[in-house]
């Protein structure tokens, strides 16, 4: 969203335009509901993102622009998540959970480390046409609600929302280190699930 | 040189322009050698874009959200 078109928003926001709410929510929710997901798992996330949205609108009088609109309201996200979460610490950050068409492992690569089963070409070679088969749409959307939270939510802030590596850190309080490992692993499964489908033609 | 396991281990960081610049290096070295991991890296590329081109999911409480932002607005001049 340009500074101009955030600007005009603002403005309709702050007299309690309803319309602008409506903007806000279709616009936002997506990548809200990722950071609330990250910190509280799906049963909560939900809720954390109405608390977070009716903190949003209490606080508008207080924001300022010095950073964009969106990375205020996942900063508020993250709060109102935080809050909600206190006594069930995240379970151990890197737990890893098998995915329906596993990874890109050890066991594709011989022990001197070459190709044993190199990957082969795919038959498309866009997101479009990739995602014009519904057969395949599906089953990455089966790849992804596998993912653990954690992973699954790095993902989304990277690739959907395009944060940067250091933003995701901030707001979900974990290490450089440890986003670069989530988001290597979330990204070789779907891989391996875009693979599968171009070998075998089927989830 | 690079093995193509260990290019595969920091294809991430490849992409995310998080290696130094001596790993940049060594990985660019190895692409231009090896058809296999310039293929895999095209690939893990259009994994990338093919996430981002998936349909954001509905907001489906859109409605009720908005009312609650319209009544807690309304409530916010009150004391």
């Amino acid at each position: 969203m340009s500074v101009e078109i955030e600007a005009r928003l603002l403005e309709r926001l702050l007299v309690g335009d309803q319309q602008a709410f409506r903007e806000l929510v279709t616009t936002y929710q997506g990548a809200m509901r990722a950071v609330a997901h990250a910190i509280l798992g799906s049963r909560q996330a939900d809720e954390a993102v109405q608390d977070a949205w009716l903190a949003v609108v209490r606080s508008l009088p207080g924001f300022q622009g010095r950073s964009s609109l969106k990375t205020w309201l996942l900063t508020i996200t993250a709060n109102a998540a935080k809050t909600r979460y206190k006594q069930n610490r995240r379970e151990v950050l890197l737990d890893d959970l098998p995915s329906p068409h596993g990874t890109i492992g050890a066991e594709r690569f011989s022990g001197d480390g070459h190709w044993l089963l190199a990957p082969s070409s795919w038959h498309e070679d866009t997101p479009e046409a990739l995602l014009s088969q519904e057969e395949l749409r599906e089953c990455l959307e089966k790849t992804l609600i596998g993912l653990p939270n954690l992973q699954s939510s790095v993902l989304l802030l990277r690739e959907r929302q395009g944060l940067e590596l250091e933003e995701i850190c901030n707001l979900l309080e974990i290490s450089l280190s440890n986003v670069r490992v989530l988001l290597h692993r979330a990204r070789l499964k779907v891989f391996a699930t875009l693979e599968h489908f171009e070998d075998t033609g089927q989830c | 040189m690079l093995s193509c396991k260990e290019l595969v281990a920091r294809s991430s960081d490849y992409l995310d322009g998080q290696l130094t610049f001596a790993g940049y290096l060594q990985a660019r070295q190895h692409l231009l050698f090896c058809k296999n991991c310039r293929r895999f890296i095209k690939q893990m590329r259009l994994a990338q874009a093919t996430i981002k081109a998936m349909p954001e999911p509905v907001v489906d409480d859109t409605d009720e959200l908005v009312q609650r932002m319209t009544e807690a607005h309304r409530n916010r001049n009150r004391p």
